[in-house]
């Protein structure tokens, strides 16, 4: 720019200055945000954050600035390079695997080597034999190979048995021919894989043939193998392989997802990871596997980290909200008498609040009940896989991540918007930091099992505990679902009606009632009248909703329960934040609640009221406890949710310094085809074309 | 292109085929897409949008194939080449507006002049004395000069009085200074603002002798018409990437100390007199509410096309996706279901099929009744004032209120209508799993540039208050006894008349009782906040979260009753078979009992209708219509006539091919995959190869 820069000595109106905003927010409320990040994280954990942040902020190609404006190419070339210096970076610094992910976390952006540290890891990891394992760990742990996961096809997604490509065993050679037989038969969605893999994981149904030479097979449905997919030198795909990235999606743009399609390709007997299966290769016979429960055991680890992740995403969204929210002003009170009051905060508005703060309980829910399922599944994990009650612990897990997967991840997903929106202009801006976040995130609601497919597992799983309870004895019941479906079996006639919903317990009860009475309604649908399955799907994701709900309240009172050593004030907070969460819970459902008897039509009607008066209590609190979740800004990348509170001078230097569009003068004239100024470019796309 | 082997070429998808499930779908539904498209949209207006298309597709610079790939800059530069051929192509055929409307629909990007048309020029026009039109308006309508509309500020939204530019009268030289005090008095948002402008229209303070007398819109050039650099003591430009609409320049400006002369301040309805240095007041302060209504009712109209758009691209894939068998299904009945079979699915997406009619129809209606009033307010102030035109101030003139209860009405159906349509398309975008998130599945990017419509011309929530206000206004005059003048204070009276007889409302057996219940509800909830700030003397504050659930359900029902009266109208037999009518008719009661489910809370706590209706409603009446309406899913969507030039989805192709066309832009149209990379963390190449600029250069 040729002139002085008039606007490098401008500051924010005298009403807009953030850094007092917060301060001040900061001063009037004593919730102990210290000792709460500990209660929630963890020492280790804030440890390693302060640690890795440190690291990853003084490389170059770990900043965010500019990354919001580059093409589809130029963004996965960034994730390459980001990739290719963490691996780097973890040798220099002796980075165990919780710091490797540490700094992906901070860095913020899936790396397209992703897959070859998440599900081609653990595929190895937990479908190899000793052998096999040996071999291809070491390889993917040094990033020698980089590994994908190739499961779902172009046709076939949740329906794994629906998977067209075949791997039809060669008795003569020895070998697996590999092979897709149809367009629909297409690997699609696979991550790594489009550019980046060496190596993948390939799912296909297995068959042999019924005789040598035979073209009829036996089928044994779907199974692992691994194969080579580019050339060790050239990186260029294997004779027999038509594979490449799929295209932008809404977000996870340095992802490289692929199709492939493999035309007879031969991989040696020892592809097919053989943990549980296996052919023999002598006699061409297939061995079965040993419990095919144990299918089960990814797909489960994968979505309780989807519910650890999206407390933090939440928690990420709700802390740009609550801190812009407290620095924006529009309009005076309408009830306020002093003209010349300041501007209200936007976050002293009643309708800003019901959008806002529910979320911010939300977040504690979340919390609490990831670290639940985090708990039962290294439980499960820690036991002998063989036995028997390892496997019901494994059905059990399966069961609650489905119903957990799928609302919380839904409820995550729906916050970012809800306070993207709930900050008005400025939250459609680039400056919300919230952009990729939601377009990353919302690939959440459908991966790992869709979210309104899966509530049918849920469905399942609650149908068939009524039904064990109408034949078994009752002194079978040992999980609390089972007492509390006893419990409404034995007094279903007079339902709790609750009439306050103060105390805790009572709240709980509400809850488990509901469920209960959804639950036996259903059976009662499907049991009893023999309703068409598909006629009910609706009922069952509506039961499903309702026990995880339930699970949610169970877990955050559980959590605050175990709360003895931090002081009162803040321990109210916590409280009264799980009073919110519950409360207006219900308000959203109220219909389900009144309909089962749960709670008092005329305490329903109580509710809107009693939440408004929570809400009033937390507002003080709220930045406070919104700087407990300890997001660094670096994580954040947002003006507006800066912990500084230096909004609108970020907002400025992110447009006029920051952007590169700024650079370029263009010529606005229609009657000319030149498109910036003074290039004579001729309208280069215009005359290209 | 790739080099594609014979044996990919020779694929096609396993089992039945899209285009073959689309056809057998159409074939299996009477319903008479040509009628039902004229009835929506008219024979002329589907006729103009052939007749651009044609235009539109001859020019390869629409071609929207690489649309999905670019970053910000070479959108922007995409985007200023298609406004740049649109205004050419405008000008040789001698388009109008409604023509050039439906190339802007068919484009489907908002383009860098869109500011200057739509807000620029209309300000001149509207605001501008003849002096002022000759002086500016000439030059813009050429394009020599580019307009912006200059209101927002980085500070500042909603609150218009709370704006901080400022324009200072100086009385020595007859001029205005306009300036920026703080950082946070930059115009932010502004369309066509951050590098196409070379004038803005700009909202300041008028001050005058240190006395403020409020917001005043000031002409003011900021580029060099040559250079097309900034003018000193201008700072602007881009605000860099959003959500969406990023082929739109959306801009800041700053002023440092700019003088602008006495004709820059647009003086047609207030002005100051140069002579006299005193402030002449506008003749009337309450003018531009018959344009905020006449916008608010666009967005209404435009709200049904908006989601009609998501539930067409969503219902031709989930017709075509299969996805495992029905549980109940025989053994020998082989093969995947059609996902849209699946009651989940359908609860999703058919009601929202029947809210893309139900948005329409409102939206006609109320435009209907806002033409019908400016027509009768015209033919009055023909007689007596000339100066007003349309836009007059029907608050302060008896006899219009109709226009008052629109004006009212139109903000709450502003808000419930566009906040429906852009989470009905994020809800079809999930309904259809992981395909939806493809960028290829076209619903994405269009949710995301139509988001934004949450918060302008008046931000959702904010918005309901006004609603509230006018509602609460409305039950205090029929509290006062005074006689039903509009269809507000009409359900408002029969309310207080039946509340101690009580509601019988045969909502599933009777279409105007399911009408009335809805009216009933608004009602009540109505006299419920009246009671509780005026006899409560509840704050303002505490009442916002009711106001808003006040104004969302006095906005059901409206929408509700607009579809009822739409299939009352006298003309409709004439226009629809009677095998369309039942259908639309059984769209009008999923619409209605599906809303009614909802909230259902909400009407028990009413008792506008009983818990076993609801119940009944519930898993009978819309589990029933669900399945009476699928077998016409297709053809529904077929009505709204959206070309795939317009759609640019693979998973919404009139013709089914949903996936050899989503692997044709993957496998062909993908820059990625002219690209070889190295992996390996220890070298530092990352791309062994890159060949994508070839591909673009080849388009």
């Amino acid at each position: 720019m040729s002139q002085p820069d008039f606007s490098a000595n401008l500051k924010p109106h005298p009403q807009a200055n953030g850094a007092a905003t917060l301060a001040k927010e900061r001063q009037q409320s004593s919730f102990d945000t210290n000792a709460i990040s500990k209660h929630l994280f963890g020492d280790a954990y804030l440890e390693r954050q302060a640690r890795i942040l440190k690291i990853v902020t003084a490389e170059k190609v770990f900043s965010k600035t500019n990354q919001a404006n580059l093409s589809r190419p130029d963004r996965y070339k960034l994730g390459l390079a980001r990739g290719k210096r963490l691996r780097q970076l973890m040798n220099e610094h002796n980075w165990n695997d919780d710091d490797f992910l540490m700094a992906e976390w901070l860095v913020d952006d899936v790396l397209p080597h992703h897959l070859n540290i998440s599900l081609f890891k653990s595929a190895i990891l937990e479908q190899c034999n000793e052998e096999q394992r040996a071999y291809w760990y070491p390889k993917l742990q040094a990033w020698e190979i980089i590994g994908a996961y190739a499961q779902t096809e172009l046709g076939h997604g949740s329906n794994v048995r629906g998977l067209e490509a075949t791997a039809t065993w060669d008795h003569q050679t020895k070998e697996f021919v590999l092979h897709s037989p149809t367009l629909t038969a297409s690997k699609w969605w696979n991550g790594t894989l489009g550019r980046t893999a060496t190596h993948c994981v390939f799912v296909a149904q297995l068959r042999i043939p019924k005789r040598a030479g035979s073209e009829e097979f036996h089928s044994y449905g779907p199974h692992p193998f691994i194969m080579r997919v580019r050339d060790e030198r050239t990186h260029k795909p294997m004779e027999g392989i038509i594979v490449g990235d799929i295209g932008p999606k809404y977000g996870y743009a340095p992802m490289d997802n692929a199709y492939m399609l493999l035309n007879q390709y031969r991989v040696p007997h020892d592809a097919l990871l053989s943990r549980y299966a296996t052919v023999n290769r002598e006699t061409g016979e297939y061995v079965k596997p040993k419990n095919t429960g144990a299918m089960y055991g990814q797909l489960t680890r994968g979505r309780s980290q989807i519910v650890m992740n999206a407390r933090l995403v939440l928690a990420r969204a709700v802390t740009v909200a609550v801190r812009y929210l407290s620095i924006r002003r529009q309009f005076r009170d309408q009830d306020a008498s002093d003209q010349f009051a300041l501007e209200e905060q936007v976050l002293n508005y009643s309708t800003v609040q019901i959008r806002v703060l529910p979320l911010l309980a939300s977040a504690f829910a979340l919390h609490y009940s990831g670290a639940a399922m985090q708990e039962l599944y290294e439980r499960t994990r820690g036991a002998d896989a063989q036995k028997e009650s390892a496997l019901n612990g494994l059905q059990e897990l399966h069961f609650t991540s489905a119903g957990l997967k799928s609302l919380t991840t839904e409820m995550a997903a729906d916050g970012i918007e809800t306070c993207r929106r709930a900050m008005g202009g400025h939250g459609f801006g680039g400056g919300t930091g919230l952009i990729q976040l939601n377009n990353d995130y919302l690939s959440k609601p459908t991966v790992e099992g869709d979210n309104w497919m899966i509530t049918q597992q849920v469905a399942r799983y609650l149908l068939k505990k009524v039904k064990d309870l109408s034949t078994a004895s009752r002194s079978t019941t040992a999980s609390r679902l089972d007492a509390s479906l006893a419990r409404f079996r034995e007094h279903s006639k007079s339902p709790p009606q609750l009439s306050g919903l103060s105390d805790a317990r009572s709240i709980l009860e509400a809850f488990e009632w509901r469920t209960a009475f959804l639950a036996f309604e259903a059976y009662e649908s499907r049991e009893v009248k023999k309703l068409p399955w598909n006629s009910l799907l609706v009922e069952f994701r509506n039961l499903s909703r309702a026990h995880t709900q339930a699970m949610l309240v169970v877990y955050f009172y559980e959590g605050l329960r175990g709360l003895d050593a931090l002081p009162s004030s803040t321990k109210a907070v916590l409280w009264d934040l799980f009073r919110l969460f519950s409360l207006s819970t219900i308000e959203k459902d109220a219909w389900q609640f009144q309909r089962s008897g749960a709670v008092a039509t005329k305490t329903l009607d109580q509710l809107p009221k009693e939440v408004l008066a929570l809400m009033q209590r937390i507002r003080p609190h709220a930045v406070r406890v919104v700087d407990s979740f300890a997001l660094p800004d670096y994580l954040l990348n947002s003006d507006l949710g800066r912990s500084d509170g230096k909004v609108y001078e970020s907002l400025f230097h992110r447009a006029h310094v920051e952007n590169p569009l700024n650079r370029i003068t263009f010529n606005p004239r229609y009657w000319e085809d030149e498109l910036v100024m003074g290039s004579k470019d001729g309208g280069q796309i215009l005359s290209k074309l | 292109m790739a080099h594609v082997p014979q044996w990919v070429r020779d694929l096609t998808p396993s089992g039945p085929q899209g285009s073959e499930i689309l056809a057998q779908e159409r074939d299996g539904s009477a319903v008479n897409v040509d009628q039902l498209k004229t009835f929506l949209f008219g024979q002329e207006a589907l006729q103009r949008k052939q007749k651009v298309l044609k235009v539109l597709q001859s020019e390869k610079v629409f071609e929207k194939s690489q649309d999905y790939f670019e970053g910000r800059t070479d959108k922007f530069e995409r985007a200023l080449a298609r406004a740049k051929k649109l205004r050419q192509l405008t000008v040789k055929h001698g388009w109008n507006e409604t023509e050039q409307r439906s190339a802007n629909d068919l484009i489907s990007e908002p383009l860098p002049y869109g500011l200057h048309e739509g807000m620029y020029l209309k300000t001149l026009r509207d605001q501008g004395t003849p002096e002022q039109h000759e002086k500016y308006l000439k030059f813009a309508e050429a394009y020599q000069h580019i307009g912006c509309y200059a209101q927002t500020e980085l500070g500042h939204g909603s609150n218009v009085r709370g704006l901080e530019t400022t324009a200072t009268w100086n009385s020595d030289d007859k001029t205005f200074t306009i300036h920026s005090p703080h950082l946070t008095a930059s115009k932010w948002w502004i369309g066509s603002l951050g590098k196409m402008a070379n004038h803005a229209s700009v909202m300041a303070q008028l001050i005058i002798d240190g006395k403020s007398y409020g917001p005043h819109p000031f002409v003011v050039q900021i580029r060099d018409l040559k250079t097309h650099e900034l003018l000193p003591n201008i700072n602007a430009g881009d605000i860099g990437p959003k959500f969406g609409y990023n082929t739109m320049d959306n801009g800041f400006l700053l002023f440092n100390h700019v003088k602008v002369p006495h004709i820059a301040m647009l003086a047609k309805f207030s002005a100051v007199d140069p002579k006299t240095n005193r402030y002449l007041k506008p003749s009337s302060p309450t003018l531009v509410y018959g344009t905020l209504t006449w916008v608010r009712s666009t967005i209404v109209l435009q709200s049904g096309s908006v989601l009609a758009r998501g539930v067409t691209i969503a219902t031709r894939y989930l017709a075509v996706r299969r996805q495992f068998q029905d549980r109940d299904a025989p053994e020998w009945q082989l093969g995947e279901n059609q996902t849209l079979n699946y009651t989940m699915v359908q609860i999703r997406l058919l009601p929202l099929l029947a809210t893309c009619f139900a948005l329409h129809f409102t939206g006609k209606g109320m435009m209907a009744l806002y033409e019908a009033n400016q027509k009768k307010m015209s033919q009055r102030s023909s007689k007596e004032q000339q100066e007003l035109r349309g836009a007059g101030p029907e608050e302060t003139q008896s006899g219009s209120d109709l226009l008052a209860d629109l004006h009212g009405t139109s903000c709450g159906l502003k808000s419930l209508c566009s906040q429906t349509a852009a989470e009905g398309l994020e809800a079809c975008r999930r309904a259809m799993g992981g395909h939806g998130y493809s960028a290829f599945s076209g619903v994405g990017h269009w949710f995301l540039d139509y988001v934004p419509t949450c918060t302008w011309e008046g931000d959702n929530y904010m918005l309901t208050q006004q609603v509230a206000r006018y509602l609460l206004k409305s039950a205090r005059s029929v509290l006062k006894g005074n006689e039903p003048n509009n269809d507000t204070t009409e359900i408002l009276s029969h309310y207080l008349k039946r509340q101690d007889v009580g509601a019988a409302f045969d909502i599933l057996g009777k279409d105007e009782d399911l009408v009335a219940a809805f009216a009933w509800r608004s009602a009540y909830f109505i006299f419920e906040a009246l009671r509780q700030r005026d006899e409560l003397k509840q704050s303002w504050n505490s009442l916002l979260v009711q106001f808003y659930k006040l104004s969302r359900a006095h906005s059901q029902y409206l929408v509700v009753k607009n579809f009822y009266e739409t299939l009352q109208s006298p003309s409709i037999s004439s226009e629809l078979d009677q095998e369309t009518l039942t259908l639309m008719h059984k769209l009008f009661r999923l619409y209605a009992l599906h809303t009614l489910e909802s909230e259902s809370s909400e009407f028990f706590t009413s008792s506008a209708c009983t818990v076993s209706q609801i119940r009944l409603a519930r898993t009978k009446a819309v589990m029933q219509l669900l399945e009476e309406i699928r077998p016409h899913a297709i053809r529904l969507v077929d009505s709204w006539d959206f070309p795939d030039f317009q759609l640019n989805s693979s998973l919404g192709r009139y013709d089914g091919k949903v996936y050899e066309d989503m692997f044709y832009r993957a496998s062909e149209l993908n820059p990625l995959n002219r690209i070889t990379v190295d992996p390996y963390p220890e070298n530092a190449t990352l791309f062994k190869k890159d060949e994508s600029r070839q591909l673009k250069g080849k388009l």
